[in-house]
């Protein structure tokens, strides 16, 4: 299979539409996954945002340092993608409502969009940092890197968000392999 | 990097479940792209016209000073006619290494 780099330098160097596509479609599924959960489950959006992210990437693609990982980049991009979202939408109701308290959305959901309602419950930079670690798998640094916050800020909003999903599933005296089973019976 | 049973949970939890349908997405990114490089080569072209555009203009405006410089050059000794000739080959080649980003979208 052909690299990232040896892609970003295809379309760099001589325009070419396909390396582009391929880069596209390998990390498409990533970055839309990550920011349907930032969106806490508003798909339009996210795949609004998504479809911005790749473009911005087009344009942008020089800059690109070939040293760092071409996925981490592209969530950078969408992240700040989102955040300039939300920034200009302020006024208008474009987030996900957080769920009440009260409701369990584990009664009627399948797992991911369990997944991207319980996002509702948490910050945006909770969810950013959660998603980043347990969805994508980055360490602490590279979430650093994808959203600018320092390393400790980094530690204290995944810590605070974990307590905030645990407290959330203590309430609901619930564990996903439990929920798993109950939803095939 | 799940290590206790709550990142563990967590992890199975926020694991990322369905993979979205690509290729619909795939080719609203690509239709975005060909735009973008369309706008982009339009933008180029309608620059590149009024400075032509520009060019001529004053090219007529000082037509007479013009005609008395090609005279005043094919009057030079063959020395400074081939220092002339090379500096607006440089001339060219520093548009082209200024331009090269613009031109190759023409590829």
């Amino acid at each position: 299979m052909v690299s990232d780099s040896e892609l970003v330098v295809r379309v760099t160097g001589s325009n070419d539409q396909v390396a582009f596509q391929q880069l596209v479609e390998r990390h498409q599924a990533a970055i839309r996954g990550f920011l349907r959960r930032l969106a806490a489950g508003d798909t339009g959006t996210a795949d609004d945002l998504a479809q911005d992210t790749f473009l911005m990437a087009y344009r942008k693609l020089h800059t690109f340092k070939s040293s760092g990982s071409l996925l981490s980049w592209l969530h950078t991009i969408a992240y700040r993608q989102f955040l300039q979202h939300i920034r200009k939408h302020a006024r208008q109701q474009v987030m996900a409502e957080p769920p009440e308290q009260s409701h369990d959305p584990r009664q009627s959901m399948d797992s991911e969009i369990l997944a991207e309602r319980l996002m509702g419950f948490v910050s945006t930079e909770e969810r950013a940092c959660l998603t980043l670690a347990y969805s994508a798998g980055m360490s602490h640094p590279e979430i650093g890197q994808v959203t600018g916050f320092p390393l400790g800020t980094v530690k204290s909003h995944i810590q605070r968000g974990k307590q905030k999903l645990q407290r959330w599933l203590k309430d609901h005296d619930h564990s996903i392999s439990k929920d798993k089973e109950a939803h095939r019976a | 990097m799940p290590e206790s049973p709550l990142d563990q949970e967590l992890g199975q939890l926020l694991a990322y479940h369905h993979e979205p349908e690509s290729s619909d997405f795939v080719a609203n990114v690509m239709h975005d792209v060909q735009r973008e490089r369309l706008l982009r080569r339009v933008i180029l072209w309608a620059f590149g016209l009024v400075g032509a555009a520009f060019g001529l203009f004053g090219a007529v405006m000082l037509s007479d000073s013009i005609t008395r410089l090609f005279s005043f050059s094919f009057s030079l000794p063959p020395m400074e006619t081939m220092q002339v000739a090379l500096a607006v080959v440089a001339a060219a080649a520093l548009y082209t290494w200024f331009m090269n980003d613009d031109l190759s979208l023409s590829s």
